[in-house]
C-alpha cells in the first residue's frame, strides 16, 4: 500500500503542477513543521518571517515567508509560486548565500517542509499560482547569439542596474531596497554562477518572471522568446566558466 | 489510483479530516473577500458632492527632487509633487472618497492610466475600483520598471519592465481592494499612489484642489480624503436627489 501510494505521488502531484494548481496538500504539514523547526527556523524563524536568531548576521537576509512573496518561480511577476519552485530551490539552494541545498533531506521531507512552510503567508489559502511562463526549447549557444544578445542587453538597457560590462555596477545600482527593505544589489553577471541554478532555463526565468520582492522586474510583456534567448547565451559568455558550464 | 489521488491530496489524513480541512478551506477563501459586496443599480436621481480641499496652516516651501541617475535626460532637479499647493492653498492630489457605499453607478470600463514620463509617474495619484485594470506606458527612451507594492506591507503585487519608449502594457489590479503604492526601483524618486476600493466613487482634486463625485445615491455617507503626506481625514455628507452638496475640507500639512 505505501510502496502504491509512493509510486503515485509524484504522477498526481504532476498532473497538479500541469493544471497550475497549488499542490497545497501533497506534503504533510504536521511532518513537514518537525523538519522545519530541526533544520530551517535557526534562519527563517518560528513564524517564518526570516528573523531567526542567525538572521541578523546574514545578507542577503533569510526568506520572510508571510507575504507569499519569493523571487525563484517559473510563475509570472507577483504571482504565488508552485511547490515545484520552491523544491527547485531546496535541491539546489542559491549560491552565494547561506541557503545550502537541502538534497540530504529525502523528496517526502522537502514535500512535508514545503507544506508547512505555505501555512506562513494567508495568500497560499485563497489564491492559486498563476500558471508558469511557456520556456520554449534552448535554441542553442552560438557565436552569433550571443553577439545578438548583446544587442538585447543594450535594447532593454539592462545596464541601468547590472552595468555595462554585468559587473552589476549600472547608474541605479547603488540605492536599491528589497520589500523588506533591506539593501539589495543587481547581480554581478561575471562571477560565474547564478544564484538559484547556472542552466539556461533558470537564467531564462529570472527575466522573464522577475524576482518578486526585489527590483529585478519582469521583461515577459516587452520581450519575445527568441530575443530572450540571445540575451541567455549573452549572460553565459560573461561568466568565467564558459564555456566549461555547459 | 483512488488511493493515489487521496493521498497526494490528504497526505496521511483520515477521509473525515481531509473533508473538513477541504470545508475549512472554502470557508476560509469565502471569509477572505471583502465584507461589503457592492451593487451595482442603475442611479437615475444621484446627487454631486463638490468640494475643495485647502492645506491648513503655513504653505510648505517649494520642495524640488534631486535626481541621481539617467540626469541627461531626467535633468538634476525635478519639482517636488508631494504638496502641489495653489496661491490659495488648495491642495492637489487628493483621494477623495465615500466610505461604506455598497450599492451604486457601475466602474469605469476603461483601464487606469499610470504614464513613465520625464522620469516621474504621471497621474501621482488616483483611485481605481476593484476588478479593473491599469494601462502602464512609458514615454521616455530610459528603462523604468513600475513596482506597485501594497502601501502597508510593501509586499510586491508584481514589478513591470519598461525598457524603452512607447512600451505599454494593461495588467489586473489586485484582487481585493488596497492602498498601492508604486515605485520605479531605477530611479527611486518616483512615486504614484492608487487607491483601490470596491466601489466608483472616489476622485482626485485637480491643481485648484478641486473635486467633483457624481451620480450618488440618496443618503448619509462618510467623506474620507487622503493624501500620501498630510494623510487621512473624513467627515459626514448628506446627498440629495439630483442636488449637488458642496463641502470644503481641510488638511494639516505633516
Amino acid at each position: 500500500m505505501s510502496v502504491r501510494v509512493a509510486q503515485l505521488v509524484p504522477i498526481v502531484t504532476g498532473l497538479l503542477l500541469a493544471v497550475g494548481t497549488a499542490a497545497a496538500d501533497t506534503g504533510d504539514v504536521r511532518n513537514g513543521k518537525l523538519v522545519y523547526e530541526r533544520w530551517c527556523i535557526g534562519c527563517h524563524g518560528v513564524a517564518g518571517n526570516g528573523q531567526g536568531v542567525s538572521a541578523q548576521y546574514m545578507s542577503p537576509k533569510p526568506r520572510d515567508y508571510t507575504e507569499g512573496t519569493f523571487k525563484w518561480r517559473t510563475t509570472p511577476s507577483g504571482s504565488l509560486p508552485l511547490d515545484s519552485d520552491l523544491e527547485h530551490t531546496l535541491l539546489n539552494g542559491l549560491y552565494g548565500t547561506y541557503m545550502p541545498s537541502w538534497r540530504a533531506l529525502d523528496d517526502r521531507q522537502r514535500g512535508d517542509v514545503i507544506a508547512y512552510i505555505k501555512t506562513f503567508a494567508p495568500r497560499f489559502a485563497t489564491e492559486k499560482p498563476q500558471q508558469p511562463i511557456t520556456i520554449p526549447p534552448d535554441p542553442g549557444y552560438s557565436d552569433a547569439s550571443v553577439a545578438r544578445g548583446a544587442a538585447v542587453y543594450q535594447k532593454y538597457n539592462c545596464s541601468q542596474c547590472h552595468g555595462a560590462s554585468g559587473k552589476g555596477d549600472g547608474p541605479s545600482a547603488h540605492d536599491l531596497k528589497d520589500d523588506w527593505g533591506n539593501d539589495i544589489v543587481p547581480y554581478d553577471l561575471t562571477k560565474g554562477h547564478v544564484k538559484c541554478g547556472d542552466t539556461p532555463t533558470d537564467i531564462y526565468r529570472v527575466f522573464m518572471t522577475g524576482l518578486s520582492g526585489t527590483p529585478m522586474p519582469t521583461f515577459a510583456d516587452s520581450m519575445n522568446p527568441p530575443d530572450a534567448w540571445d540575451l541567455v547565451h549573452f549572460i553565459e559568455s560573461l561568466s568565467p566558466n564558459y564555456p566549461k558550464s555547459r | 489510483m483512488n488511493n493515489g489521488t487521496s493521498a497526494g491530496r490528504c497526505g496521511q489524513r483520515p477521509w473525515w479530516l481531509c473533508a473538513g480541512l477541504a470545508v475549512a478551506a472554502i470557508a476560509g477563501s469565502l471569509a477572505a473577500r471583502p465584507a461589503s459586496a457592492y451593487e451595482v443599480i442603475s442611479v437615475t436621481n444621484g446627487g454631486t458632492i463638490e468640494g475643495v480641499v485647502t492645506l491648513s496652516g503655513p504653505r510648505p516651501a517649494a520642495a524640488v527632487i534631486t535626481t541621481t541617475k539617467n540626469r541627461d535626460y531626467c535633468g538634476d532637479t525635478i519639482p517636488d509633487p508631494t504638496y502641489s499647493v495653489n496661491a490659495a492653498g488648495d491642495l492637489a492630489n487628493v483621494l477623495v472618497y465615500l466610505k461604506g457605499i455598497t450599492k451604486g453607478k457601475a466602474g469605469p470600463s476603461e483601464p487606469l492610466s499610470l504614464v513613465n514620463e520625464h522620469c516621474m509617474f504621471s497621474p501621482r495619484v488616483q483611485g481605481a475600483m476593484v476588478g479593473g485594470q491599469i494601462k502602464i506606458s512609458s514615454d521616455d527612451p530610459i528603462l523604468h520598471n513600475t513596482h506597485p507594492q501594497n502601501a502597508e506591507t510593501n509586499a510586491t503585487i508584481y514589478n513591470i519592465a519598461l525598457p524603452f519608449k512607447g512600451f505599454s502594457v494593461t495588467k489586473p489590479l489586485p484582487a481585493n481592494p488596497e492602498l498601492i503604492k508604486v515605485k520605479c526601483d531605477a530611479h527611486e524618486w518616483m512615486h504614484a499612489w492608487i487607491m483601490e476600493l470596491d466601489h466608483p466613487y472616489y476622485a482626485t482634486t485637480d491643481a485648484a484642489g478641486h473635486f467633483t463625485i457624481k451620480d450618488v445615491p440618496p443618503g448619509s455617507y462618510t467623506l474620507a480624503v487622503w493624501h500620501e503626506a498630510a494623510g487621512e481625514k473624513s467627515e459626514p455628507v448628506v446627498v440629495t436627489a439630483a442636488k449637488t452638496t458642496t463641502t470644503k475640507i481641510t488638511l494639516a500639512a505633516k
